[in-house]
């Protein structure tokens, strides 16, 4: 009897390459999505790891192979398909064979761009090691660079008028200020009131209304709005019983 | 008590992580560039890689302080960082091609080393090894111009493009001609091939 397939028998394969250090999973991944190139695979490398980690007793081994096998002929394909060059078509839209003579010169100029290369290596492997000063100096002012386009931008943003937002959606006023203050006054008669209270059975205008009249109120010393917690109950106490 | 000029050239190098050209050196320590130069040579000695932990470095046009590679260990144990990856072999070939032979677009590159290069320049990039400089005008939608930059003299350890080797001088005569004749000898009769 076989294990369930879960369709990710692969997904406890790690690998250790110089470019990257893993999961094998993501490593695909990460070259499907162009984050990794393909060159920098070394695919007899990974083939390597996978023969090193696989046991051939596990429930699953089959699968892993199979799995295994699949991704790694598609990389080897992605690898020989990457490698056909992005040349130029030519304007009469066949493309013309190279003469050896051509060829040659390529070959030539590419043998001396993989010399420099090697020189390159061997360049930045000595002055590898050297740290810089770790104390960064900010920008200067006067070199930064301003874009018109984002003056422009700023400039509209800042001397344009709000756009007054739409009211449409409420309905028509029929209470004042002055009457909601009284009515406020009249409800605290009977000791402290809840904001909550106050305002049951109000239309959300209503109750805006009401909450600034509160405020107005508080400003003018008849009430006080108590709050003990940030957005916690809001409760209304009159402090002048004639006011 | 005024401070001598090799205090102020190091004082000055001290706290910039980038090269300094001679200029911006004379101008920021108040000295001629015939004094800033003579102080850098003083400093030099003080800062060479037998003398001190810390060396003093004439890269990409300008000189600045970097630790001594001898003591490389330390610092990026103290860093907690280990030392960046080495670049790949495609990342060399596209970067002498950019060198040597640029400023040049993304095809150019490719049509010299024969395969798309598109993702190693891009990391190149990314890394600060190469820039866009301008665009080729006269090309289909105007591509993007790549050449290396300030980074790279600095990995590098050169100085100015002047500083390495010329491109014809890394490859024998000899080995040029082989690959001509490789490549345009005849093929061999038949016969030949049997015999």
């Amino acid at each position: 009897m076989t294990a369930p397939s879960t369709g990710r028998s692969l997904a406890d394969f790690t690998v250790e390459l110089d470019v990257y250090s893993g999961p094998y999973e993501w490593l695909l991944a990460l070259i499907l999505k162009d984050e990794l190139e393909i060159f920098e695979v070394p695919l007899r490398e990974l083939v390597g790891l996978y023969a090193g980690s696989r046991d051939p007793e596990a429930a699953n081994a089959l699968d892993r192979d199979t799995d295994f096998a699949g991704s790694a002929a598609a990389l080897i394909l992605l690898k020989s398909r990457t490698l056909t060059p992005a040349l130029e078509p030519e304007p009469d839209g066949e493309e013309a064979a190279a003469t050896p003579e051509e060829l040659a010169e390529r070959l030539q100029e590419y043998l001396k761009i993989r010399r420099a290369a090697d020189d390159l290596r061997e360049r930045f492997a000595r002055a590898a090691g050297h740290y810089p000063s770790a104390h960064t100096a900010p920008p200067k002012p006067g070199r930064l660079r301003v874009s018109n386009d984002r003056v422009t931008l700023v400039a509209r943003r800042v001397f344009s008028r709000l756009v007054e937002p739409p009211v449409r959606h409420l309905g028509p006023i029929t209470v004042t200020l002055q009457e909601l203050a009284g009515m406020i006054r009249a409800g605290l008669l009977r000791g402290p009131v809840s904001y909550e209270d106050l305002t049951r059975g109000m239309d959300r205008l209503r109750s805006a209304v009401a909450f600034a009249a509160a405020l107005s109120l508080a400003q003018e010393g008849a009430v006080r709005l108590v709050q003990p917690e940030p957005l916690g109950a809001l409760t209304l106490e009159l402090l002048e019983a004639g006011g | 008590m005024n401070p001598a000029p090799e205090h102020l050239v190091e004082a000055v190098l001290l706290v910039s992580a980038r090269p300094v050209r001679l200029g911006d050196l004379a101008s920021a320590a108040g000295l001629s560039e015939g004094e800033t130069t003579r102080a850098l040579a003083n400093l030099s000695d003080r800062y060479s890689p037998e003398a001190s932990g810390i060396v003093l470095r004439a890269v990409a046009g300008g000189h600045f302080l970097s630790t001594n590679p001898a003591c490389s260990g330390a610092v990026e144990r103290f860093r907690e960082e280990a030392r960046p990856a080495p670049l790949s072999g495609a990342a060399h070939e596209v970067l002498a091609c950019v060198l040597y032979l640029g400023p040049m677009t993304r095809g150019a590159i490719s049509r010299v080393r024969g395969v798309n290069s598109d993702a190693v320049v891009r990391n190149l990039l990314e890394r600060g090894l190469l820039a866009e400089v301008g665009s080729d005008t006269e090309a289909p939608g105007s591509p993007a111009l790549l050449s290396v930059t300030d980074d790279f003299l600095a990995a590098a350890d050169a100085n100015s493009r002047g500083d390495f080797p010329p491109l014809d001088s890394l490859v024998s005569e000899e080995e040029l001609a082989r690959v001509r004749e490789r490549l345009t000898a005849p093929e061999a009769a038949p016969a030949e091939r049997e015999g």
